[in-house]
């Protein structure tokens, strides 16, 4: 593959006479972000416009199709699996969200303190964050298949079970092992991020609330907590916006199924719109999911500013 | 701290981090022992007696073999590199650039603006990719890294421009101030005294937007076709589950090796991935 | 091996690099020199072979072979089945990708706008080879334009351990209703290898079990005309019934989110005793007796038998995975590609892929049917009349495009893995009615 040259788009050289205008404030403003207003326009804005006019129509795959107004939408709301994707959506973000605050939370603490070979401690936790989503769902698919199971083997062998615990054909624990995988993606994520926050808070000040007398637990709730709470508040801002949005993991572990039962709403969306073809039913479902997405933004962003007005 | 008895300090600290590594390492451990694995081991069922899951007496290279030569595998790391190289270099350019515009300019609707860049973040994927597909038919990008390129900082720049507005954000104003007095130009002061000092965040920033792109999945498995454009995400999913037994082997040395240019670059980094989040963190 | 695949990474630095690799003797024999290096290129996407023998026939004979003849390249790619639909869709959209798709079943039906008339091509195969299976023509042709060319079948056979459905009161051969079945199916599980039968979304196994299944209780989605939805009738709710009592009784419980490989190797590794499979499983065990074997420590390929599936009250059905090739329109090699179509179309280069298959695959025509390959294996026997056999989904009325659209979305085979989860049967067909008239009625 040869190299091809960037179709021109970006503006950042500027000949010498421009250099004055740049003196002016908006000038330079302008100009900083005109690339990025380039690339967002043309790949964010003016596809999302798309986006939404296809979710009007009845386009299905090689059939532009015509405007229909809110069908689509009416369609969803009497279609179960959709709201068996919603509902999973929040029970999924939720769950995942919480183990992931508290396991990280107490694994930043951990390695909050001196001890030896820390530093390879700290790079290898944050492996099951940077791998690729996809790569290490394999190899938990594999440790979780029906037949070949180690998990069942460990704890058969342990002596906890009897029978094979049936972990991706059953629903309920379908769904759970989906979680499990997300929160031991993200936990070191949430760890190495808090505790980048926990390093940033003075240890006299704990120190000095030991010699008033405070119990390590109240220490933790008086003093640690509210002041890692904004970056507490970031990090699961961003958390929750991918998990909301997760689709390579459970197009992986499970493709939805079984039977519909762990469908999200990106795994939805593009079942419909890119497997069956209705491209604008599929649409409709992705369309659906950005009010949901941004009410929940909002409202931590809100929180956000609150938590650091104060 | 004041450290209690030595059992205090295991039952506290040491046991849990212990039990926290193990879990979170197990999987590679399986990866790795499965790439390994002849074929005939790993078609014992969970409960047959001659299972012995966590060692193999007969390590073989001969899924690894299977990968170089019979699919595409070094193809898919090389294209997977140069798309997370190009698209966090152009990422991060416009993220440096609009970062410092939306933190350190005065300028009307500074705030709605960034407000919007944040908001493009949230569009979904799902809803974005078939109008994509049309924008790149048009530009006949179907099937080159380019299409790949191009759609990757869609999500990468609302990420770095936000990062890098915290860290902008935190510098005192007074330092470029003392730059205009000697006679800097705005341009060179942002050039020249700013940007240098926010490398930590840029590289932090880097790191991230190039993680996240090596991850990135959806897009690759739409808009690319040939074997060998393929990326590894995509070309390990797609290619390797093949219909006949027992693929697991081949499946695992790919997912294994795929991993390895991410951690190579974490190991490095570590500190500043660290030191960069703290930075954006505290503005 | 390791040749090719050098080959195959240097021909992408273009046509220059291309001829070089095959050297000026390649170029000699083939006798045209000019046109070699301004040649086509024609991609031809497939699923990844249930026989690996055949995908190593194709990237290392018959391609080489076909580039040779033709002068033009050939991208032979290979993905797991279930990603087929998603690639077909994304490259219909993006404007580029593979020329050649493989579909399955009636999904042509659903890119009938997106492919190139093959109506020529297929009507010429079909004179040839004493006519196209009604079957297979159904699929391939909307009765205006032939939307793909036939490829082949692999038939759908409920591959069985021998001794153990003996040691199961079945000691001559396999049961013919499904009555029998459960009864035999209930002390194979409770000797502790169940039967194994996916009730997932893949493309194969699932919907070439349900369908069938449904049609012998007498269940059928739409009414002849097409437009009426008859699933919800007593026949279907009474199969829906039986399906859940069986599940529970006689199959590995495990199995319901299997995809079309997974049964593959729980019945290699000994756990499982019948499955509803291509031939591929004995294919694999004849491939590998050293590696697959008993517990007695015999090869396990002297064990496995086929049978179609069970009779019903309303009779005995089958559907098969059909496959055939569509040449889309967005392609800007149509000629090329269907001068590639026509060469593997003819009957000797057929063939090697053919024999390759070992009876995995049943061609579309009639003339296949007296090859001799079909007498060399008597287990392989029952497989030499899938394609004629088969019955389309759509059933009373026609494969078409609505019909498509509820096997991609796995409505039947819902249906079936919901009441079996624990929905009542009454509801899960009501269910399916519902999904299957938001279809049919729009």
């Amino acid at each position: 593959m040869a190299v091809t040259a960037v179709p021109g788009m970006v503006g950042g050289r500027q000949p010498l006479p421009w250099m004055r205008k740049l003196e002016d404030e908006r000038w330079l403003a302008f100009t900083l972000l005109l690339p990025t207003a380039i690339l967002l326009g043309l790949f964010i804005a003016y596809p999302f416009v798309e986006g939404i006019l296809l979710a009007l129509s009845d386009a299905r795959v090689g059939d532009p199709g015509h405007f229909v107004g809110l069908q689509n939408f009416a369609k969803l709301w009497n279609d179960g699996i959709f709201w068996t994707a919603v509902g999973n959506t929040f029970w999924y973000t939720a769950v995942t969200t919480v183990f992931k605050l508290a396991l990280g939370l107490w694994l930043a603490m951990l390695l909050n303190r001196h001890f030896r070979g820390k530093a390879i401690v700290r790079a290898f936790i944050l492996l099951p964050f940077i791998i690729p989503t996809v790569l290490s769902t394999f190899a938990w698919k594999w440790m979780f298949d029906p037949t070949f199971s180690v998990i069942n083997w460990t704890l058969f062998n342990l002596g906890f079970i009897k029978a094979r615990i049936n972990w991706l054909g059953d629903p309920t624990l379908a769904m759970a092992s989906i979680m499990v995988v997300n929160i031991w993606r993200g936990v070191p994520f949430f760890a190495i991020s808090l505790l980048a926050g926990l390093q940033t808070i003075s240890p006299e000040l704990n120190e000095a609330a030991a010699i008033d007398g405070a119990r390590p637990w109240s220490r933790f709730w008086l003093i640690t907590w509210p002041l890692l709470l904004p970056v507490t508040m970031v990090v699961m801002l961003f958390s929750v916006i991918q998990t909301f949005a997760d689709f390579q993991l459970v197009y992986v572990m499970t493709g939805g199924g079984p039977a519909n039962a762990t469908h999200l709403f990106a795994t939805y969306a593009y079942q419909i719109g890119i497997g069956t073809g209705l491209l604008s039913q599929g649409a409709a479902v992705s369309l659906a999911m950005f009010p949901f997405l941004f009410l929940i933004v909002v409202i931590q962003l809100l929180y956000i500013r609150r938590v650091e007005v104060r | 701290m004041i450290e209690g008895a030595v059992w205090r300090r295991w039952v506290f600290y040491n046991i849990p981090l212990i039990l926290f590594v193990f879990v979170l390492l197990f999987p590679f451990y399986w990866m790795i022992i499965t790439s390994f694995r002849p074929d005939g081991e790993l078609y014992r069922p969970w409960n047959a007696l001659n299972y012995q899951p966590f060692w193999t007496n007969k390590p073989t290279f001969e899924h690894f073999t299977y990968l170089f030569e019979e699919t595409e595998f070094g193809r898919w790391m090389i294209n997977t590199m140069f798309i997370a190289v190009t698209s966090t270099l152009i990422s991060l350019f416009c993220g440096v650039l609009a970062g410092y515009a939306l933190a350190r300019l005065n300028f009307p609707f500074a705030g709605s603006l960034g407000t919007v860049i944040f908001i493009t973040y949230l569009v979904p994927q799902t809803l974005l990719f078939i109008p994509l597909a049309e924008i790149i038919r048009n530009f006949r990008l179907g099937d080159t890294p380019w299409s790949l390129i191009l759609t990757y900082p869609t999500f990468l720049i609302p990420f770095c421009t936000w990062l890098m507005m915290g860290y902008f954000k935190a510098i005192p104003k007074e330092l470029e101030e003392c730059a205009r007095i000697d006679g800097a130009s705005r341009f060179k002061a942002m050039v020249y005294i700013i940007v240098p000092i926010a490398v930590p965040g840029i590289l932090s920033a880097g790191i991230i937007a190039f993680t996240l792109s090596w991850n990135e999945f959806i897009y690759a498995l739409v808009f690319l076709s040939s074997p060998e454009q393929k990326t590894v995400a995509v070309g390990v999913t797609s290619e390797l589950i093949r219909g006949d037994v027992f693929f697991w082997g081949s499946l695992m040395a790919g997912a294994l090796l795929g991993s390895v240019p991410v951690a190579i670059v974490y190991s490095f980094f570590v500190e500043h991935y660290v030191s960069g989040l703290t930075g954006s963190v505290k503005g | 091996m390791l040749k090719h695949k050098r080959r195959s990474v240097i021909k992408l630095a273009g046509s220059a690099a291309a001829v070089a690799s095959t050297g000026m003797a390649g170029i000699l024999a083939s006798g045209r020199t000019p046109a070699y290096a301004q040649q086509k290129t024609v991609h031809w996407l497939r699923w990844v072979d249930f026989v690996p023998a055949s995908d190593q026939l194709w990237r290392k004979e018959l391609v080489p072979q076909a580039e040779k003849e033709l002068g033009m390249k050939i991208n032979i790619e290979t993905v797991n089945g279930n990603d087929l639909q998603p690639r077909t869709t994304a490259a219909i959209q993006s404007g580029s990708g593979p020329d050649l798709i493989m579909a399955f079943n009636n999904t042509t039906y659903i890119y009938e706008n997106s492919v190139v008339d093959l109506t020529d091509l297929a009507e010429d195969l079909s004179k040839r080879e004493g006519g196209i299976f009604k079957y297979c023509r159904s699929f391939c042709s909307n009765g205006k334009i032939f939307m793909s060319m036939p490829w082949a079948v692999p038939g759908a056979m409920i591959s069985y351990r021998k001794s153990w459905l003996a040691e199961a009161g079945s000691p001559d051969g396999f049961p013919k209703t499904w009555e029998e079945y459960r009864k035999v199916g209930k002390k194979l599980k409770a000797a502790g290898h169940p039967i194994g039968q996916t009730l997932g979304h893949t493309f194969g196994d699932a919907p070439t079990f349900t369908y069938p299944y449904m049609w012998s209780w007498g269940g059928k989605e739409v009414e002849q005309d097409g437009k009426t939805v008859a699933i919800n009738s007593k026949e279907t709710i009474e199969s829906v019934k039986f399906m859940t009592d069986f599940w529970k009784e006689a199959h590995d419980e495990g199995a319901l989110a299997w995809d079309d490989t997974n049964n593959n190797r729980a019945f290699l590794s000994g756990t499982i005793s019948a499955t509803l499979n291509g031939a591929s499983i004995y294919i694999e065990a004849s491939r590998k007796p050293d590696t697959y074997q008993t517990e007695k420590g015999k090869p396990m390929k002297d064990d496995i038998l086929h049978s179609p599936l069970p009779a019903g009250p309303a009779g005995q059905f089958g559907m098969h995975l059909m496959q055939s090739t569509m040449l889309m329109k967005y392609s800007k090699n149509q000629d090329a590609a269907k001068e590639f179509l026509k060469w593997v179309h003819t009957e000797k280069n057929y063939e090697k892929w053919f024999l390759s298959q070992k009876g995995y695959s049943t061609p579309c025509t009639a003339k296949w049917e007296e090859h001799p390959l079909w007498k060399q294996d008597p287990v392989m026997a029952p497989f030499k009349v899938a394609a004629r056999l088969g019955q389309a989904p759509g059933f009373a009325g026609l494969p078409n495009q609505k019909a498509a659209e509820a096997l991609s979305k796995y409505i039947i085979t819902d249906m079936y893995a919901k009441a079996v989860q624990g929905m009542p049967a009454e509801e899960s067909v009501k269910w399916a009615e519902s999904e299957l008239k938001k279809i049919y009625s729009a």
